[in-house]
């Protein structure tokens, strides 16, 4: 038979009574936070789960931000486009019906005045701007990218934004893609960002697109189409041409400049194509980032959330624990047999 | 008669020293280390007479504790245990809460924020608002990176002061079971086991077991000694070796930290002991602090140097956000009125890895003029995002550990280790705290007092005292009777 001692007894009794009242007050801490984890040392492979995916969802932020930025741009762009290939639609029917020797020079001169204010258009489409910066000026976004002769000052200095993890776009068009009909550069590619930087030893590195975000793979590849252009059709050399040969009363010089306004509307036309599938590709990303935000969302409430019914089941019933363990313990102390030596 | 008579004091004294014992016990029910005692009785030698023997009643042998020295072995190795893991867990939960993200903003946070400001950056790079976003960010980078450090520092400290004091109380332990060794001896020459003396010493002992591991024995002579584990004899009979703390300078230190505590025995200050101990609060506080502290602030030092390394490479390349002039050759020319226009540091470049965590800070040249952050690859290209886009995109670049992570993955990795440690802590605690009270019920239901077993005792000496008193009350009567024959 086993010796009880008053000492054991009243051990026993202690170390249950602060068991349950330990148990009692963690489920309380997660009662009042309706959280799962309190501390990374609850459940530390869920606490890391839950950060990560904390980080992943602000860089879907930043990347839905610069989704909506590269939009603005794109879009913008080819707004001016398509203003660029009326104009030069315009131009062209002027030059088609000034082609024949039915006009005079009268009329030619005043026709003139028409293309001098188109090119006058053209010339404030090439310089537009969104916000302070000249999306037209390639890097040198603060210099106005044209002048009155339709001489180029930016660059050739392309935007690239990442919108979604490893996904970069170009958003702007040069003035030489535009206006001039770009002869270098012909199909652009994009790359890596740390590729200049020979710290990093990125270049024998595969980007794996499919490490992290499912946007990436999602989103269409951007088509680089090949543009290339044997002359230079520049749109201001065209249409200060034609206004010459209207001038001049010169027909045949009108006649040559019509297949250059040919080439180069088809060019435009291109390049809005281009412009298009980006946009297409920015909004895809767009909306799968947007889909994953969700799945992430549910994803860190399962790690971290407390399933409120299972909590408070749980705090019930611990409560009623501890309530049981008074009773008995009640039963237990208050007893000795010198109560019944009377 | 005169037999009866003296075998009625016999049993008179022996079951009043048996009530005394009782009581003793019931006194010290709640004597916290008090072992039971219990009276050894026996009959006294019978002697014969006439052909008969005759009993002459009973007589106390000795007065005996209920004590066994193999549960107390095993209790003092269970305090040592469960004390380790305690003071373990309490100390690693002061560290997981620098890195508990849960419910507010750490730097895992606060690293995202500064690369997706240079992703805002990138998308208008001309714009100086949100450059001085960026250099906020940034700084708060730096701040949380030195708060970390800072943190996990002064944890090393409170630890350091937490030794001092602990080598205090072992000091003192030391001393009174010295002393008790000195006083049982003195008393144990001329009498037999001093009970209550031992039930201290064992005391103190547990107590002293608390802080290390250690091995008491008794030596041929009867000596009572005690060694810590892996270090020496601390207590050997009446002598003792005490133990004391040295401030050590950084290159000396078991951590690599400047002023850190080290622990020596006294008079021995050249030959520091403080890795030699297993087991206890003591080894616990000295392991947390070498072992997973330093390992903290070195992961720390070593993430702050990398960052801030693989950020001003690329800020390197890049030319200044303002107008730069050109020199005939169409070369830029390398400073203007503020200063140099490329090769710019954005953070303060360190020149080592340790400390590199606590001293962390944003570049003078950033801190002076926005302009300086730099967004552009080529010079005068106010549209130029491309060193934004690359500091950026190092967040997920796996640079660090020969390439097999990146930033923000380590110290996620850092925050889950310490999560696990933390956790494996407080799983042990409770695990060690289970078997600590198991033995401690084994000790207390051999050498505790229990009350109704003491009050049927005295219940049953006090009878026993009363029959006594009948045998000497019934001899008197003989006496009376024969008495009364006479005339």
């Amino acid at each position: 038979m086993t010796r009880v001692s008053e000492n054991s007894s009243s051990a026993s009794l202690q170390f249950s009574l602060n068991k349950a009242k330990s148990k009692l007050e963690n489920l309380q801490l997660k009662g009042a936070s309706l959280k799962r984890i309190t501390r990374p040392s609850d459940d530390p492979v869920s606490n890391i789960e839950a950060l990560n995916i904390g980080a992943i969802t602000s860089d879907n932020k930043q990347f839905l931000r610069n989704c909506s930025f590269s939009l603005l741009q794109l879009n913008a762009t080819e707004k001016s486009v398509e203003q660029l290939t009326e104009i030069m639609n315009k131009a062209k029917e002027i030059a088609i019906a000034q082609s024949s020797d039915f006009y005079d020079s009268n009329i030619r001169k005043n026709v003139a005045n028409e293309i001098k204010q188109l090119r006058n258009q053209a010339l404030s489409i090439a310089n537009k701007r969104v916000g302070s910066r000249y999306i037209f000026a390639g890097h040198s976004t603060l210099t106005k990218p044209f002048t009155i002769d339709g001489e180029y000052k930016g660059d050739d200095g392309k935007m690239n934004l990442e919108i979604s993890k490893d996904f970069f776009v170009p958003i702007n068009l040069t003035g030489t893609e535009i206006f001039f009909g770009s002869e270098k550069d012909k199909s652009y590619k994009i790359e890596h960002p740390l590729e200049k930087i020979p710290e990093f030893d990125v270049k024998n590195k595969d980007v794996d697109k499919n490490s992290r975000g499912l946007a990436s793979k999602e989103a269409p590849e951007v088509k680089t189409q090949e543009l290339n252009f044997t002359e230079r059709e520049n749109i201001f050399t065209l249409l200060s041409g034609l206004s010459a040969g209207l001038e001049n009363n010169d027909s045949g010089l009108i006649q040559d400049l019509l297949n250059k306004f040919d080439t180069a509307t088809s060019r435009l036309i291109t390049l809005r194509t281009r412009i298009g599938s980006i946009y297409n590709s920015v909004e895809s990303s767009q909306s799968s980032i947007e889909a994953e935000n969700i799945d992430h969302a549910e994803r860190k409430s399962y790690l971290v959330d407390a399933d409120i019914a299972e909590l408070f089941t749980d705090i019930t019933r611990q409560k009623n624990i501890l309530e049981t363990t008074y009773q008995s313990s009640q039963q237990m102390m208050n007893k000795s047999l010198l109560n019944f030596l009377r | 008669m005169s037999d009866l008579l003296s075998i009625g004091v016999s049993g008179l004294n022996v079951s009043k020293k048996a009530l005394e014992t009782t009581g003793h016990n019931m006194a010290n029910a709640n004597t916290e280390g008090y072992s039971r005692q219990k009276v050894v009785q026996t009959s006294n030698t019978p002697i014969s007479k006439g052909g008969l023997v005759h009993g002459t009643g009973a007589r106390i042998v000795n007065i005996n504790r209920v004590h066994d020295e193999f549960i107390e072995k095993r209790l003092n190795a269970s305090i040592s245990e469960h004390e380790y893991f305690q003071e373990r867990s309490l100390q690693l939960e002061q560290v997981e809460n620098i890195f508990n993200e849960i419910d507010n903003e750490g730097l895992n946070k606060i690293l995202n924020r500064f690369y997706n400001s240079f992703r805002d950056l990138a998308n208008q790079p001309e714009n100086e608002t949100i450059r001085s976003v960026v250099r906020d960010n940034a700084s708060l980078v730096t701040k949380d990176f030195r708060r970390i450090r800072n943190t996990i520092d002064a944890i090393s400290k409170n630890v350091d002061k937490k030794l001092e004091m602990d080598v205090t109380s072992i000091n003192s332990h030391i001393d009174h079971i010295t002393s008790l060794n000195k006083k049982i001896a003195i008393l144990e020459v001329v009498d037999a086991e001093t009970g209550d003396l031992r039930d201290q010493r064992d005391l103190a002992t547990r107590d002293l077991s608390k802080f290390f591991k250690i091995h008491s024995y008794v030596d041929s002579n009867g000596g009572y000694n005690i060694s810590a584990r892996g270090v020496g004899t601390l207590i050997s009979g009446g002598e003792n070796q005490k133990l004391a703390v040295i401030t050590s300078s950084k290159k000396e230190s078991s951590n690599n930290m400047a002023g850190s505590t080290e622990v020596v025995f006294e008079n021995r200050p050249n030959t520091p002991i403080t890795g030699n101990f297993s087991n206890g609060s003591f080894t616990s506080l000295l392991k947390v602090r070498n072992e997973d502290i330093q390992s903290l602030q070195k992961g720390m030092d070593d993430l702050a140097y990398d960052f801030v390394k693989t950020t001003n490479a690329v800020h390197r390349r890049g030319y200044v956000n303002r107008k730069i002039a050109m020199d005939e050759n169409g070369i830029p020319v390398h400073s203007d009125s503020k200063g140099p226009v490329t090769g710019i540091n954005f953070f303060k470049d360190p020149l080592q890895r340790d400390g590199a965590a606590s001293l962390i800070d944003l570049s003078d040249s950033i801190k002076d003029d926005v302009s300086n952050i730099v967004t552009a690859l080529s010079p005068n290209s106010p549209g130029d995002n491309r060193i934004a886009i690359g500091i950026s995109k190092i967040q997920h670049e796996k640079i660090l550990d020969d390439g097999s992570t990146t930033i923000e993955e380590k110290f996620l990795s850092m925050v889950g280790e310490i999560g696990i440690k933390t956790g494996k802590a407080s799983l042990d605690t409770e695990q060690s705290e289970g078997i600590l009270a198991q033995t401690n019920s084994l000790r207390e239901r051999l050498s505790g007092v229990s009350i109704d077993e003491e009050t049927a005792n005295m219940v049953r000496y006090q009878q026993a005292y009363d029959a006594s008193a009948k045998v000497i009350k019934s001899a008197d009567e003989m006496f009376k009777t024969v008495l009364g024959l006479l005339p």
